[in-house]
């Protein structure tokens, strides 16, 4: 049968053609590294994100009065809920970990550059969708932690003059976070982002594939730089095919993915859900020891270090900028940074900084 | 001007008059005017509320607090911290109310002592009326 379903493809859509052409035939670079496997496994997070999250739509109310008692619900009464929601948990915090790994492999081998520039804005624009899907997820629980962190995140508006309150206002569809918010919160999260997100996953597969995926430039045959004038798909006549030598690399990081994902479920399991987490959200209380997730710890403490609320959200705009249009400001045709020092330097400072303030904000 | 240029012209006047149009209408509906809460009244009894101790309110959906200041008498403030949001927790130990949040650190007068916070909490009037203070 198998075979027959097969045939049938192969007389309409050539289906032996196309997987050759993009798979047996498709050459990565030979020196390709580990590094090279982690957007795969960033969209094989996505997927699991996708369908735990729609697995939970089928016992989560999204309604102030009982979204917190059905997620309590899903943990304690329906078989297994406990596994798809912490799968849900923990998936979106590694989730968060690959697309970093990414991004820093991706600046360390400076792929980038010209004509990538493009691939790296998209990955950028990937990363605020994602982060932004956390955000709003966030608040789904209705617990201590989720309200409060919410509170924070739709004020942050409240920084700019004229516009700034109105927009906290369209954020929140109220004065305080209430069950307009976690209405809002719940679309965004269920209806609006996924489509933007396939989008742009989909721009950026397209634009790797369009150009070719670039060379490690560390390897003694990686050629001199030169000047990008018109388009060309960059091939390796030379390389390893993508299926199945590369693919079987892909496949190990997805299991270590999953292996990871499992071993905080099975030992760590409230890694990601402090106390807080437990509470359902009281909109009179503000917990003492209210901390937003690690990713977002070095944002928070640089925060409460600017004594200027309108200076520190500035601030953070300016470097999100930066970030998102990196490609732009680094002009330089040389892509191995251990010629380049200042790079280098302002990579480690960068990353060195970002973990200082990460702890700091952890337990400050 | 030409016909064709004058055509063009009112084109685009029509069209942005369109889309301004349909872009009000979904600002509108993404920012509905809020419920005005009505103006109430809240009274607490003085000897809730002794030298040196606080009580926390409600007043007009807005998270308050009475507070008993030592030697200057009573003052009524805003929970809601101005730097983004989070309810300020009286601290009587050290005489300041604290944010958890971002650490900010007001005196009892609601003035900014330390932190982000870019403003002093608001204050909300009220009088003393016998043995009550009543607020709002």
């Amino acid at each position: 049968m198998w075979k027959g379903i097969v045939e049938w493809l192969e007389v309409r859509i050539g289906l032996k053609d196309f997987l050759r052409e993009q798979f047996t035939e498709y050459r990565v670079p030979p020196d390709i590294n580990i590094f090279y496997t982690l957007g795969i496994v960033a969209f094989f997070a996505y997927i699991i994100q996708a369908v735990t999250g729609f697995f939970l739509l089928l016992y989560y109310i999204p309604h102030s009065e009982h979204a917190f008692q059905s997620v309590q619900h899903i943990m304690t009464e329906v078989p297994y809920g406990w596994l798809i929601r912490l799968m849900h948990v923990v998936g979106s915090n590694l989730m968060v970990a690959v697309v970093f790994l990414h991004l820093i492999s991706v600046f360390i081998m400076n792929s980038y550059k010209k004509p990538r520039e493009l691939t790296w804005v998209v990955g950028g624009l990937l990363l605020l969708t994602t982060l932004t899907f956390c955000l709003s997820g966030y608040l789904l629980p209705w617990s201590q932690l989720s309200f409060w962190a919410t509170t924070i995140v739709t004020n942050l508006p409240t920084a700019f003059p004229y516009l700034g309150d109105w927009l906290a206002y369209l954020l929140k569809g109220s004065e305080q976070v209430s069950g307009t918010t976690l209405n809002r919160f719940f679309a965004l999260h269920v209806a609006f982002l996924p489509p933007i997100l396939v989008t742009l996953f989909g721009l950026h597969l397209f634009l790797v594939r369009r150009i070719g995926i670039s060379r490690p430039p560390f390897s003694k045959n990686y050629p001199p730089p030169s000047s990008w004038t018109q388009y060309r798909h960059e091939e390796y006549p030379e390389g390893i095919p993508f299926y199945p030598s590369f693919f079987i690399k892909e496949m190990y990081m997805v299991v270590l993915y999953m292996v990871i994902m499992f071993f905080v479920i099975t030992f760590m399991p409230t890694l990601f859900l402090p106390e807080e987490a437990s509470i359902p959200a009281d909109p009179y209380t503000t917990p003492l020891h209210i901390k937003p997730e690690w990713y977002f710890l070095a944002p928070y403490q640089m925060l409460k270090l600017i004594p200027n609320k309108f200076l520190g959200i500035s601030i953070q705009l300016v470097l999100l900028f930066i970030f998102l249009f990196w490609p732009f400001f680094d002009t330089s045709d040389e892509r191995d940074i251990r010629k380049r020092p200042l790079l280098l330097t302002v990579f480690f400072l960068t990353i060195g900084v970002w973990i200082i303030l990460t702890i700091w904000g952890k337990y400050s | 001007m030409q016909r064709r240029g004058f055509l063009k012209l009112l084109a685009a006047f029509f069209t942005s008059i369109l889309s301004g149009s349909f872009l009000y209408s979904f600002l509108r509906y993404l920012a509905p005017p809020s419920k005005s809460s009505e103006a109430s009244k809240i009274i607490v009894a003085k000897a809730e509320v002794a030298e040196g101790q606080a009580k926390e309110i409600i007043i007009n959906n807005t998270p308050a607090i009475v507070i008993n200041r030592p030697g200057k008498g009573y003052i009524v403030l805003s929970r809601v911290c101005t730097h983004l949001g989070c309810l300020v927790k009286y601290e009587p130990d050290r005489s300041r109310l604290f944010c958890p949040c971002h650490a900010g650190v007001y005196n009892l007068d609601g003035k900014v002592i330390s932190g982000p916070p870019p403003k002093p909490l608001p204050k909300f009037p009220f009088r003393v009326e016998g043995e009550n203070i009543v607020i709002g």
